[in-house]
Formats: structure tokens, C-alpha cells, sequence
């Protein structure tokens, strides 16, 4: 495929030159590479096989799986976590191999690895030429949990910033990094507050279990907190704590307001898109305005099978049907009419989808 | 000497009656074994045995041993790594591990770890292909492997050693020790093996090295009969093990991996028989223990753990019907087995079973089991089982055989009882399965061909939909349907000319083992496999060759070409000398070259193989 689409593409590239010369149109666009202009999905992988890489085209004419592996021969490993980009390079993080793979983000050709300094890596996030990496540490010691500072042009692990247990996901605005602490193999309730340059870390309490966090565009942080369920000593539930949509004031570290979800019910899969935030509880997907005060009672659409993933852009939802045992599908739906526009066979335990 | 004698004659006559292609025993020494049951009851199926030499080619793992010699497909994650096997497309936990008679599968996961035993101290293991739950209760589906010691009672006191040391690639150094003492009225065997390697071996075709890969482990066996009376005898079997390996990483990082295992079992057989003319009465008590413990991180003493501890008694008794050469025989049994994991407070299940065999002998030339049990237990319903086996010899040296049975596999601990997502509502897969077979034996040449058919249904499964109240969790569900067929062949082939001793045996089985629902091939099943191992011994020379093909594998359930495993073709070969050759005493010296050819080959995706490796042996009988 790679070869012959690359041959297509300088054609169409001669092409479009030729035209656009008499045309006399100086602006030629130079295709960065057969992945570009499409939706980036990463599937963790399991003991059915690899954790991989597919593409969707933007006008989803065109669908491709295990790209990485097409590409460079290799394959990724298990669990492929997340995927983190910067303007040339998307940063591929499989957990349990403990290796952040980096490659072209437009052909996913190899470029190099970090395979040392990483302990259980989760997500990272780009400031400038370092990389920030939430690592889990030990299963079993919840005090070794870790942010690994990467250099991007070395691609060595600098130094690491100690941080409070599990932490997940990680963002960047104005020299502070914002991490929440869903607590990996046990439970957490904070977002910790990183200065980059003094490397201080504040802690945030929140509801148990954030994963999702993002700046709405009033420049608040949004971040979703799951809930836990309580087991007893034999493992039957015996309770739930509450799980919330916090809106953070990031100049005082002050929570604005807080969406309770009824008790029992515990959401996920936050995307934010034209200020309207989206999450998932069970299959229904539902849409709330990011200023809004009490959560939608109706959900916009149920989506199909095992929902795992899901991505908000362009008039569209993405969600994904995952399986572990065997490949995924990707469903389509139109935002406006939530009518189903396509599926697609996508990788195996398909998880995160990125717009590239 | 006269007892001796009788009860040679007697065991003699008696393994005639049950028919089996067994035993030569001089009438000097008799063998004594703890499982009757295989011998006697296996009329119509295949069982194939692997005696001390070929055991002995194979001492480095059990997977090894069976990968090369067996129809079974080992499923192991890099070599030492965790292991199973498979019989005809079935699932590793339908292949049920007997030790003396003793289904020893762990209650935990319902498997026998194929790394996590040592099997050089035994005398012979024999595979018996086909369900075997009637016997051997849960997990004999596709079939049932028996490791055994064989003790003898000998009319003059003889007193037996061997001692084999070796040393490998990748500093890997194994030492055995067996004694065997046979006297009028007792016999002792006892048997000590040691293994220990940095397994490091270099990946083909990378820059890494096999990871965190070492293992070493001990094993210590004794078993012992006495000869109470004419009629009475006592037998003691126990088998210890302790181990410890690192579980290697895998590609892209294989340096990230720092897990470490360690497996403790401990396994006691006490045995009273007392044989009268028409009545066999049979007595026995076992205790088992296992453990492993697995650390996440070898650097930090946290870990996880699962134990078990199992009482069993079981009372035998067959009355002998002379004038219609049969016999009957009822079989009871009650097990108490308690277990726990670190997430699973002890639990304790409970289980009596009854069975009845009817065995017949027609004319010598038509042999027949027919086969019942019911088992009743304190978790669930397992249901009626019956087996019906018959071998017809066409002619001396042709027969024709068939078996028909239906086997069950109760769900395991970890099914039922793991934190949050056990099912409670499961019950036992069922498994009906029938096989047929031709067979032609003379002396020089054997050769089977057998055909099987299998129907699983609530095959256990575990899957993120299996609760409808909550998508995402998995849960075990009692869901898949399958249904097995296939094409096994076996052929053995020993001829002297001279000096010269030709050897060759081979298997190969077709298996097809189809989804119900997706109507696809089940994962991890390779359609063919086939083993050849191949002997010539020339005056003090002996040379071996052994070539595995195992064909691709699917891991998805669609069959997607992307996630496949390759077939591969692997070669070992030997050479051995013998420098000493007395009656007394004999001394070989050996090398065996493992992976002849260097071949590139993964089992489980991402873990390369050995390469090319190499192993020095001393083998002193004395």
C-alpha cells in the first residue's frame, strides 16, 4: 500500500502541480504523508494480538490497520495506552513494554524509542523539547508513581517529578501541567498542579476517580471524575461514591462548580468540542453546553456494542466498539441528525482516537 | 519367591484380561503401579507411553518433552515461560495431568503449569488421547496425561542408581539422581533433580537478549511398596517441588520486564490393595498442596498469590466374573478441596463421585469398557457422565478400535470466586465426543489412524460483555459451542539389522476445531502438527533426530490474517557414547544440539525462541 500510494501520490502531486503552474497559482501543498488528514485510533492490544494503529481518512474513503507495523515491520507490543503528538512526531506509549515509540506523525515511520526510565507510562504530553510522561510505577507500591521529564532531543529520561498515586492523564497551559490521579491499580481523588520550571506539585481534591481533563474556553480546567464502587471484604458491592464534572478556576485551584451525577452512575470518555462537552455513561453518549449547571436528562444517541472510545470533531461523533479478542469497528454518526454515516474495522481493543 | 511368582502370574493374567499392549515383565519382578485404572480401562483408546530413554532426551521441560513427542500443541509464553497444552484443538484447561492416578490440574485456574513440574524422575509417562473424565474426573476432555513411578518387587534384592549431569548454552546446568531398590517384599524408589539456567539466549534477528528469563528447580520424589501379605500390599508415593523463574519480556522492550514466580507443590498417595481371587479391594488416601506466588516486581516482596490443599479418599472394589472373562468395578471418591487466592478468601468445595466399570473380554479377540459416573458436588451440577471403549482384533496384528464418551470440566475457582467478577452461575462445559481408529502392530512396525469428533457446549469464556447489567466487565459466562474434528496418525518403526538398531516414530494430527457462533477456527488450534523422532544405534553409537512442525495459528476469532502465528519447523540431535557397557555398569556421554538449523520461531507472538544451542550430557548407570 505504502509504496503504491506513494507513487499515486507524486502523480497526483505532478498533476496538481501542472494545473496549478497554469493555473499560476504558487501554493503547493505537499502531502506530509499517507496518514495525514485523517483520525489516528490506537488499540491497546491483549493476548488476541498486538496493540496497533489505524487510520481513517477525514472523507473516510480510505481505512487502514496496523499501520505501524506495515510500516517499519515491527510490531508495537501490549498495552498501547495513548498516543501523544508535537508538530513532526506522534509519541506512542504501550504500558506494560514500558516504551514510548516515536515516529514521523504523518508516515509513522520509525525515528526512535525510549525504553529506559519508564515504569507503567500512561500519557505524555509536549512542552517545547521535553516530554511529560504520568508513569504508575510498581502494581504493588502506590508511593513510586512518577513524571517522567523526556528529552526530545536526546530522547532520554531527564528527571523525574515524584507525584501522588495513579496518575493518568496530562495536560499543558502556561507552564503548568495539570495531571489527574484515577489511582492505577487502586483508587485517587486529586489533580496534581505541576509548575514546570520550580517543579513544585499542588494538589486539587476532587471526586474519585478523574481520568478526562481539558480548558474549556473561558480557560477553566473540566475535569470528569468517575466515581468508585465500594466492594466489602468478599467483593460484593456495597456502595458507590458520587462521580462529578468539576469546573477548576486554575488561578485559585478553587472548584467553580461541581455536576454530581446521581449515585451509582459512573461516566466516562469526556471530549470537549465547540465549548459543548460530551461523555459516555454505559453505551448513551450525551451533550452538555460547558457552561452548563445541571447535566442533559436525555442522551444524544446510544452507541453500539462495547463503547470504549470516543472523539467529537468535524459534524461527527467517533465511537468505538472495541474487542479484545478480535479486530474493532469504528461508528460514524452525524452529529446533527446522531444518524450512523459509516463503520469501520479498526484495530484490536481500539481505544483512543486523534485527529491528524 | 513363591509369592512373587504368584502375584507376577496373577498381574500377568490380569493385565491380559484388561488387554492392553502392556508390560513385559520377566517373571522374576513384578511391577507394581498406583494407577490400575489406565491400564485396565482403555480399551478403544490411544495411549501412547514415554519410557525413561525418551524422557531422558527430553529433560529439559516437560514442554519440550511433550512438544517433540506427543500429538499436543504446547502453548508457552518463551521458553521456561508459563505453559500449556492442548489436545485436538481443545483448551489447555481440557487437558487434565494425572500424577499416580491423581488428577493434580490446579483448582485455582483449572490448568497444570508445563514449566512449573518436573517430570525426569518419572518412569514413564503415558498420554492417553480422548475424554477421560469418567476416570479422572474435571478437565479430561481432550485428553489426559499420566506421570508414573514404577516400582518393582524382584525376587533377588537388586539395588539400581543413575546419576545424569548435564550442562547447556546459556549456563544452564541440570543433575539428576534415581535409586531403586526392588527386594522380595519391598520396593524403594527415590529420586532427586536439580535445574537451573540463565535461559539469556540471544533473540534472532534483534539486539536483545532473552530478558529476565532464569529459572531453577528442584525436584524430589520417593515412592515405596511393601508386600504385606500374599494377598495385601502398601504403597507410599510423594512428590515435592519448588521452582522459581522470571517470566522474559516480550518485543519491542523485552528489558522491561522484571516479573519473578515461584511455584511450591507438595503431593502424598498412600494406597492399600488387597487382592482376592474374585474381589480387589482398593484404598486410597491422597493429600495435595499447591502455591505459586507471583511478584510483579522481583526487586520488592509484595506479591500475589494463589494456594490450594485437597483431601481426597477413594475406595475401589472389582469382583472378577471368571466364566464371562469380565469384571466389575466401582469406583467412589470424595474430595474436600480448599483454595484461595490473594483476592479470594479460602473456599472450600466438596465432592463425591461414584463410578462403575464393566469390563469384558470376548474370546480374546474382542475387548470392551463400559463406564458410568456421577458426580455430586457442593457448588454446582455436573452432570451423568458414560464412556463406552472397544477394541476388536480383526487378526493377530490388525484391530480396529472406538470409543465414545461425554467429559465435563467444572468451572474453577478463579471462575466462581474472583473479586467482582466471578460467576457464581456457572456451571460445568460438557464435552460428547467419539472416536474411531484402525491399527496395524507387529512386531517391527505399529501403526494408528484414528479419526475424533467432539461437541463442547458452555464452553467457559471470559469476555467484557458477558453481564448484560454491566458492558465492560469481564466476566466468565458459559457461552461457546464447539465442535472438534480431526485426523491423528502414529507410527512406530524398530528394526535390527546386525549391529544396526533403527528407530522411528512419528505423529501427526489435521484438527479443525470450529466456533458454533462464528463458525471459524478456535484460536490458538493449529490445523496440523506433526513430530518425527528418528534413532540409530550402531555397536556403543546411538544417534537421534527430532523435527516439530507446528502449523499457524489464528489469535482472533475472525481469523483476521493480521494476528496470526507462523508455522515453524524446529530440529534437535543427539549423539550419544557409551564407554562403559557392563551388565553392572554403563556410562554414555552425550551432546544434543537444540535447534539444529537456528531457525527463527515464536510460540506466542513476540517471544522469540532459542536459537541454536547446545548441551553436553554424562548419563552413569549403576
Amino acid at each position: 500500500m505504502k509504496m503504491n500510494s506513494l507513487i499515486t501520490k507524486c502523480l497526483f502531486l505532478a498533476l496538481i502541480c501542472l494545473t496549478s503552474c497554469s493555473d499560476d497559482d504558487e501554493i503547493i501543498v505537499v502531502p506530509k504523508g499517507d496518514y495525514e488528514n485523517g483520525l489516528i485510533i490506537s488499540g491497546e492490544g491483549s493476548g488476541a494480538g498486538t496493540g496497533s494503529i489505524s487510520f481513517v481518512s477525514n472523507d473516510l474513503s480510505e481505512s487502514e490497520n496496523l499501520i505501524y507495523k506495515k510500516v517499519n515491520n515491527v510490531e508495537l507490543g501490549t498495552f498501547l495506552q495513548s498516543i501523544a503528538f508535537d508538530d513532526d512526531s506522534a509519541y506512542i506509549i504501550v504500558d506494560n513494554a514500558n516504551t514510548i515509540t516515536v515516529v514521523d506523525r504523518y508516515t509513522f515511520e520509525f525515528k526512535n524509542e525510549i525504553i529506559v526510565n519508564l515504569s507503567t507510562p500512561r500519557f505524555m504530553t509536549v512542552v517545547g523539547d521535553k516530554g511529560y510522561v504520568t508513569n504508575w510505577g510498581s502494581t504493588s507500591d502506590d508511593k513510586d508513581d512518577f513524571i517522567a521529564v523526556v528529552d526530545l532531543q536526546t530522547f532520554a529520561v531527564d528527571k523525574t517529578i515524584s507525584v501522588g498515586n495513579g496518575p493518568e492523564r496530562i495536560i499543558a497551559k502556561d507552564g503548568k501541567l495539570y495531571v489527574s490521579h484515577k489511582g492505577a491499580f487502586t483508587n485517587n481523588n486529586i489533580v496534581s498542579v505541576i509548575t514546570i520550571s520550580t517543579e513544585e506539585v499542588e494538589e486539587i481534591t476532587v471526586k474519585d476517580k478523574p481520568d478526562e481533563l481539558f480548558f474549556n474556553d473561558a480557560g477553566d480546567l473540566v475535569v470528569l471524575s468517575e466515581g468508585r464502587t465500594l466492594y466489602d471484604a468478599n467483593w460484593n458491592v456495597t456502595g458507590h461514591t458520587l462521580a462529578s464534572i468539576s469546573t477548576i478556576d486554575v488561578s485559585t485551584l478553587v472548584i467553580d462548580t461541581a455536576l454530581d451525577f446521581e449515585l451509582g452512575a459512573h461516566p466516562s470518555l469526556m471530549v470537549l468540542d465547540d465549548n459543548t462537552i460530551y461523555y459516555a455513561l454505559g453505551n448513551d453518549i450525551f451533550a452538555m453546553d460547558a457552561d452548563a449547571t445541571v447535566l442533559p436528562g436525555a442522551s444524544l444517541l446510544a452507541a453500539e456494542g462495547y463503547l470504549y472510545g470516543m472523539a467529537v470533531g468535524g459534524n461527527r461523533i467517533y465511537a468505538t466498539n472495541a474487542s479484545f479478542t478480535d479486530v474493532s469497528t469504528l461508528n460514524i454518526y452525524d452529529l446533527a441528525s446522531q444518524d450512523k454515516i459509516d463503520t469501520k474495522e479498526i484495530a484490536l481493543g481500539a481505544s483512543k482516537i486523534y485527529f491528524n | 519367591m513363591k509369592n512373587t511368582l504368584f502375584i507376577a502370574v496373577y498381574f500377568i493374567s490380569f493385565s491380559c484380561l484388561a488387554q492392553n499392549d502392556s508390560l513385559v515383565n520377566q517373571l522374576d519382578v513384578v511391577l507394581i503401579q498406583a494407577d490400575k485404572k489406565l491400564d485396565k480401562h482403555s480399551a478403544g483408546y490411544k495411549v501412547e507411553r514415554l519410557n525413561d530413554s525418551v524422557i531422558e532426551k527430553n529433560i529439559e521441560s516437560f514442554s519440550n518433552l511433550l512438544r517433540f513427542n506427543a500429538p499436543i500443541y504446547l502453548r508457552e509464553y518463551g521458553a521456561g515461560g508459563t505453559s500449556s497444552a492442548s489436545f485436538r484443538g481443545t483448551s489447555a484447561s481440557n487437558t487434565a495431568v494425572i500424577w499416580n492416578g491423581i488428577n493434580i490440574n490446579s483448582i485455582n485456574n483449572g490448568q497444570t503449569g508445563f514449566n512449573s513440574l518436573t517430570v525426569s524422575l518419572f518412569d514413564a509417562i503415558d498420554i492417553r488421547s480422548g475424554g477421560g473424565s469418567l476416570e479422572y474426573g474435571s478437565g479430561a476432555i481432550g485428553g489426559t496425561i499420566h506421570l508414573n513411578d514404577n516400582l518393582e518387587f524382584s525376587s533377588k534384592s537388586q539395588t539400581k542408581n543413575q546419576a545424569i549431569a548435564s550442562i547447556g548454552s546459556y549456563e544452564t546446568y541440570r543433575g539428576i539422581y534415581k535409586l531403586k531398590v526392588s527386594q522380595n517384599k519391598l520396593a524403594i524408589n527415590a529420586g532427586i533433580s536439580y535445574n537451573q539456567s540463565e535461559n539469556d539466549y540471544p533473540w534472532l534477528g534483534t539486539a536483545f537478549k532473552n530478558t529476565n528469563g532464569a529459572y531453577q528447580n528442584l525436584g524430589i520424589n520417593i515412592s515405596g511398596a511393601f508386600l504385606i501379605s500374599q494377598a495385601s500390599k502398601l504403597k507410599l508415593y510423594t512428590a515435592n517441588y519448588w521452582g522459581e523463574r522470571f517470566f522474559s519480556g516480550e518485543l519491542p522492550n523485552p528489558t522491561s520486564a522484571n516479573d519473578k514466580y515461584q511455584d511450591l507443590s507438595n503431593r502424598n498417595l498412600l494406597i492399600y490393595t488387597n487382592n482376592q481371587q474374585r474381589f480387589n479391594h482398593e484404598v486410597k488416601l491422597a493429600y495435595l498442596t499447591q502455591e505459586y506466588r507471583y511478584f510483579e516486581n522481583k526487586a520488592i516482596e509484595a506479591y500475589n498469590f494463589g494456594s490450594s490443599r485437597q483431601f481426597l479418599i477413594n475406595y475401589n472394589v472389582s469382583y472378577a466374573l471368571p466364566n464371562l472373562n469380565a469384571s466389575i468395578s466401582s469406583y467412589s471418591e470424595y474430595e474436600s478441596a480448599y483454595g484461595k487466592t490473594d483476592r479470594i478468601d479460602e473456599r472450600n468445595r466438596r465432592q463425591f463421585s461414584q463410578s462403575f466399570i464393566y469390563d469384558q473380554n470376548i474370546k480374546g479377540a474382542v475387548f470392551l469398557d463400559a463406564k458410568i459416573r456421577k458426580d455430586f458436588n457442593s457448588d454446582y451440577e455436573v452432570p451423568f457422565t458414560y464412556a463406552l471403549g472397544v477394541k476388536a482384533k480383526a487378526t493377530q496384528q490388525l484391530f480396529v478400535r472406538a470409543n465414545g464418551s461425554k467429559n465435563f470440566r467444572v468451572p474453577t475457582y478463579n471462575d466462581l470466586f474472583w473479586p467482582g467478577q466471578g460467576n457464581l452461575d456457572l456451571k460445568p462445559e460438557t464435552a460428547s465426543q467419539v472416536e474411531f481408529g484402525v491399527g496395524f502392530k507387529n512386531n517391527q512396525f505399529s501403526i494408528d489412524i484414528g479419526s475424533f469428533f467432539i461437541h463442547a457446549k458452555d464452553k467457559i469464556v471470559w469476555t467484557p460483555s458477558g453481564d448484560p447489567e454491566r458492558p465492560g466487565i469481564w466476566v466468565p459466562i458459559n457461552i461457546s459451542d464447539v465442535k472438534n474434528k480431526g485426523v491423528e496418525l502414529v507410527l512406530h518403526y524398530k528394526a535390527n539389522f546386525n549391529k544396526h538398531a533403527v528407530q522411528i516414530d512419528l505423529n501427526y494430527s489435521y484438527t479443525e476445531a470450529i466456533d458454533s457462533e462464528t463458525n471459524k477456527q478456535v484460536i490458538f488450534v493449529p490445523k496440523h502438527l506433526a513430530n518425527l523422532n528418528m534413532g540409530y544405534s550402531y555397536k556403543r553409537f546411538s544417534f537421534f533426530f527430532q523435527q516439530l512442525f507446528n502449523g499457524e495459528v489464528y489469535t482472533t476469532e475472525s481469523n483476521s490474517n493480521d494476528f496470526i502465528v507462523p508455522h515453524y519447523f524446529v530440529s534437535n540431535t543427539g549423539l550419544d557414547y557409551r564407554l562403559l557397557n557392563g551388565a553392572k555398569q554403563q556410562l554414555s556421554l552425550g551432546v544434543k544440539v537444540n535447534n539444529l538449523f537456528d531457525t527463527y520461531y515464536v510460540i506466542q507472538p513476540r517471544r522469540p525462541m532459542p536459537n541454536r544451542n547446545f548441551n553436553l550430557n554424562i548419563n552413569y548407570k549403576f
